[in-house]
């Protein structure tokens, strides 16, 4: 899976593509750790060119949620490819993850939440 | 001109017609005439006893905007009918600037009322032609006059009539109000300045409209001006000056710098966000970040389901942020709080919701709204806490599905190989989102266990266990479950085969795909086809000579499909398998084939599809006409 990373104001922005599964997860928890360790908290992945997602790579995404918010940092999902949104809802993960349907969306978010 | 008059004159009489259509034929016919007795008709025809002709009647006197339209509406105004005189004022006021000289000339009538509504229109034109007019009426004989004369002038906003307005404040005290609320209107550093004197007034009413009108000005400088009045005993006047700094912080968009006094205002400030005031609810929200305090956030608490989705969406995701220190005061407010409000805490909590604070809300689980329950469940999960479990394997017996649902996709996030019976009981629930809620806690789970469970469900009793297990299987997509995928393609149930295929197609990674080649022979038709797409999407389109076979297929659907499939593979060499459908009898099949050959970018058959374009079934002739253009810019 390829990880291009990008910063929008505080927010790292990163674009995963191909498939989400264990293998490929293991590289994207190490790009998260790292972020951490540089206190870069605010996260938003970007799933537009994910097109195949495993319950091995949803636990990716769940661990990552869980070490960020132990960070006390924020997550956030967005493009969803809709067999991706359909392992989401079936999973019910949806109520546990904010997800966008764009990235701007995501990224106007963290805008509005820090103006107020 | 005679014959314009001749013309005129029968339409005047039309308008007396008893026929609605003919009276409105003769409106509009005046309405394309330029000369004053037209003019008349239509003013005339502004008495008409339907209201339709009246409109009418108006909408052109408003295109004209002629002096004379103006004249002859004022005489309205004196009319003891109060409709026809609103409908004068609203057409004069629409014809605008080209009213005014007209309605100048009328300041100066007999009748005070006219004086008064000429005022009250010259007020609303906004021209600042008429500013000077309308200043000299501030020393009108009728009080009713002069009033309206200084809120007209506020309307127009012209400095020019500062002067006067203070005139008219020092001369006569019952216009003050009207004046100060003027001076608001106007702004401008000469207009704020007289505001920032009456400041010292010892009458609380225009001590109270000067701070209002000063805040309106939005002028920043202002504020120093204003905050000595937030401590004053008089509660109204200190919220007057609050609700005109809110003013003036929102005009400057909230870069004013003053240390505010805002936990005196915390009911004040509060009671607007209830209100729906949109200001108050801005400059509050806008100050959450720093303004801390339990009061403030038991009254935030109190008034989230007044504000708007977006509001409440950056609260929520604000007072997550905050994190547990919302905590005591959500808790204190959860057991009364209504049931959206209950909602809207546990998605505040569910945010950062640990093990401590899910045991908190555990006595909350049987709470009487099921959507409550439900919310509860989630959290319960999101803390992430294993000793959650037991709680939330309870609350998958509640009475309502959807409680069980959610307890169950919970239980997923948070269960391990342990609970795996415990799930599996649950793929046998009375309703679906149930079971599909317990299939999905399986799907995370995941584990080779998991899969032999599901592979052995593959051959259930019940075809429901069946169709759970294929759909599953392809959810879990590892390589662990092509192996008891490939096996179903084999199973007697078609939607199960079809299922298994479906999900291969997903997981792409499949290395022996003989059994799926033998789909393709498949009995029924929809497995057919989902194995041609699962061939495709395994193989690449290397595969299509393998399974050309299909193009010959009984079922037309699957002829269909394949030439679709050829298509998208835009591989022009493939245009010879698909090109003779263009030739044959079923239109459906051929135009699949034009759109198929136009995506390959076949322009050797360009020919043949131009001929199409005049077939006689309209669809075949614009797939040609759109293939053509498509091979035409390829």
């Amino acid at each position: 899976m390829e990880i291009t990373k990008k910063t929008e104001n505080l927010v790292t922005v990163l674009c995963l593509k191909g498939r989400l599964d264990l293998a490929s997860g293991a590289g994207l928890k190490d790009e998260i750790k790292a972020l951490m360790d540089k206190e870069q908290n605010l996260i938003h992945l970007n799933l537009a060119d994910v097109d195949f997602i495993n319950s091995s790579g949803l636990g990716v995404l769940v661990s990552i949620m869980k070490e960020i918010r132990m960070h006390k940092g924020r997550l956030t999902l967005s493009d969803l490819a809709s067999y991706v949104q359909e392992i989401f809802e079936i999973t019910q993960l949806s109520h546990i993850f904010e997800i966008f349907t764009s990235e701007s969306e995501a990224l106007t978010s963290y805008q509005s939440v820090s103006a107020n | 001109m005679s014959n314009e008059i001749e013309k005129i004159g029968a339409l005047l009489e039309k308008l007396q017609s008893p026929d609605f259509y003919n009276r409105e034929e003769a409106v509009n016919a005046l309405g394309s005439c330029e000369v004053d007795e037209a003019v008349a008709g239509l003013v005339m025809a502004l008495e008409d006893d339907d209201l339709g002709i009246r409109e009418l009647a108006a909408e052109h006197l408003v295109k004209i905007k002629g002096d004379v339209a103006s004249q002859l509406l004022i005489k309205f105004l004196g009319s003891e009918d109060i409709g026809s005189r609103n409908l004068a004022s609203e057409i004069l006021v629409k014809i605008g600037d080209g009213a005014v000289t007209a309605l100048v000339n009328e300041l100066e009538n007999d009748d005070h009322d006219i004086r008064k509504f000429v005022v009250d229109i010259l007020g609303l034109i906004k021209s600042e032609n008429s500013a000077e007019a309308v200043s000299g009426k501030l020393n009108d004989s009728n009080i009713n006059v002069v009033c309206s004369a200084a809120e007209a002038l506020g309307e127009i906003g012209s400095e020019k009539s500062i002067d006067s307005l203070i005139d008219g404040y020092k001369k006569n005290e019952d216009i003050r109000l009207q004046v100060v609320e003027a001076l608001g209107k106007i702004g401008g550093d000469k207009a704020l300045n007289y505001l920032y004197e009456y400041l010292n007034s010892d009458d609380p009413m225009i001590l109270f409209s000067v701070i209002d009108a000063i805040g309106i000005t939005g002028n920043k400088k202002s504020v120093n001006h204003l905050v000595k009045f937030l401590d004053s005993d008089d509660t109204s006047i200190a919220e007057a000056a609050m609700s005109a700094i809110v003013n003036i912080s929102i005009e400057n968009k909230g870069t004013i710098e003053h240390d505010l006094p805002l936990d005196k205002f915390s009911s004040f400030l509060f009671d607007g966000i209830k209100n729906k005031n949109k200001k108050l609810t801005e400059f509050t929200l806008a100050r959450l970040k720093h303004w801390y305090g339990q009061d403030v956030m038991n009254s935030l608490l109190e008034v989230l389901h007044f504000v708007d989705e977006e509001d409440l969406k950056s609260i929520v995701k604000m007072l997550g942020e905050i994190g547990p220190s919302a905590s005591p005061a959500i808790l204190k407010q959860f057991p009364n709080a209504t049931s959206e409000l209950k909602i809207i805490y546990l998605n505040i909590m569910k945010q950062y919701v640990d093990g401590d604070l899910a045991s908190q809300l555990l006595r909350y689980n049987t709470d009487a709204d099921p959507e409550v329950r439900r919310n509860i469940a989630f959290v319960l999960g999101a803390s992430g806490d294993v000793s959650m479990i037991d709680h939330l394997k309870v609350m998958t017996q509640d009475k309502i599905g959807n409680v069980r649902s959610a307890s169950y996709a919970a239980l997923g996030w948070l269960c391990s190989e342990n609970d795996l019976n415990f799930l599996f009981d649950g793929l046998d629930d009375r309703y679906p989102d149930v079971r599909d809620a317990a299939m999905g806690a399986l799907v995370l789970l995941g584990s080779q266990q998991v899969v032999s469970r599901f592979f052995e469900d593959l051959s259930h009793d019940d075809t429901e266990r069946q169709r759970l297990a294929a759909t599953a299987l392809g959810l879990i997509g590892d390589s662990s479950v092509v192996e008891p995928l490939l096996q179903a393609l084999n199973h007697p149930e078609s939607s199960i085969r079809k299922s298994a295929i479906d999900s291969l197609a997903k997981i792409r990674e499949v290395d022996n795909v003989e059994p799926l080649m033998l789909s393709l022979n498949d009995e029924t038709s929809g497995v057919r086809k989902s194995a041609c797409t699962a061939l495709v999407m395994i193989k690449g389109h290397t595969v299509i000579p393998e399974i050309k076979f299909l193009l010959d297929d009984a079922d037309i659907w699957v002829r269909y499909h394949m030439i679709n499939i050829i298509g998208v593979s835009e591989q022009a060499i493939y245009g010879e398998l698909v090109k003779p459908f263009i030739d044959g009898n079923e239109d459906i099949l051929k135009i699949a084939a034009i759109k198929a050959l136009a995506k390959l970018g076949c322009k050797d058959f360009m020919k043949d599809i131009s001929a199409l374009q005049d077939d006689n079934n309209q669809d075949i002739v614009d797939a040609a006409k759109g293939a053509i253009t498509e091979l035409q810019e390829a």
